[in-house]
């Protein structure tokens, strides 16, 4: 997630303004401190223009629970 | 879909919100210190100028939970995971200390205390609890 923010050149501040979160929560999904809620999760995903799981890894996928 | 309220807005109606009662608190306090209600300490009257004094805690407590459902999902759970370890400890401590009333020598202190307790644990937590996992 700080990758594409990066990319796009954007700080955690306007990050979080697009997607309705302070900077701390912004700041918090980057260092893995919080799980994104599913609502919150496709808020970033509609604002990077990328599926959910190209931001965050599924814990559930089936490769994922086979390995 | 839950609500995009803008994070610094909630920020300054808490701020606002805890100054208002915490002024309220104080004021009480410090008039009754200065002897402004002496002529109804005791009395029946007494009792309501206690409720009066601990009216703006519960609105304190109001303007925090209306705080955690302003703000973001990470902050809410942060403040709800620091609220509940706070109060447990001050739970504790301060039944613990009325055991040692009760079954020791320990001085009386004071049911008000517990709020101070509280927000002071809160304050002591807070630097341990910075994840929402």
């Amino acid at each position: 997630m700080k990758e594409l923010r990066s990319q796009r050149g954007w700080t955690q501040e306007q990050l979080g303004r697009a997607i309705g979160v302070s900077r701390q929560a912004v700041n918090a999904l980057e260092t893995e401190k919080h799980d994104p809620s599913l609502d919150l999760a496709y808020r970033i995903s509609a604002v990077f223009g990328e599926p959910v799981e190209a931001i965050f890894t599924n814990p559930h996928a089936p490769d994922t629970l086979s390995g | 879909m839950s609500s995009l309220v803008a994070p610094e807005g909630a920020n300054r109606r808490y701020v606002v919100r805890t100054l208002a009662f915490m002024t309220g608190y104080v004021a009480v306090n410090v008039a009754a210190i200065l002897g402004a209600f002496d002529e109804i300490i005791g009395t029946p009257a007494g009792m309501l100028l206690g409720l009066a004094v601990a009216a703006p805690i519960a609105g304190q407590i109001w303007a925090t939970v209306a705080f955690m459902n302003e703000a973001d999902e990470f902050m809410r759970t942060l403040m709800a995971k620091r609220f509940i370890v706070a109060a447990g400890l001050a739970f504790a401590l301060f039944s613990g200390w009325g055991f040692m009333e009760s079954y020791g020598d320990a001085p009386h202190a004071p049911g008000w205390i517990v709020y101070a307790l509280f927000w002071g644990l809160y304050g002591l937590v807070t630097p341990f609890i910075r994840t929402s996992r």
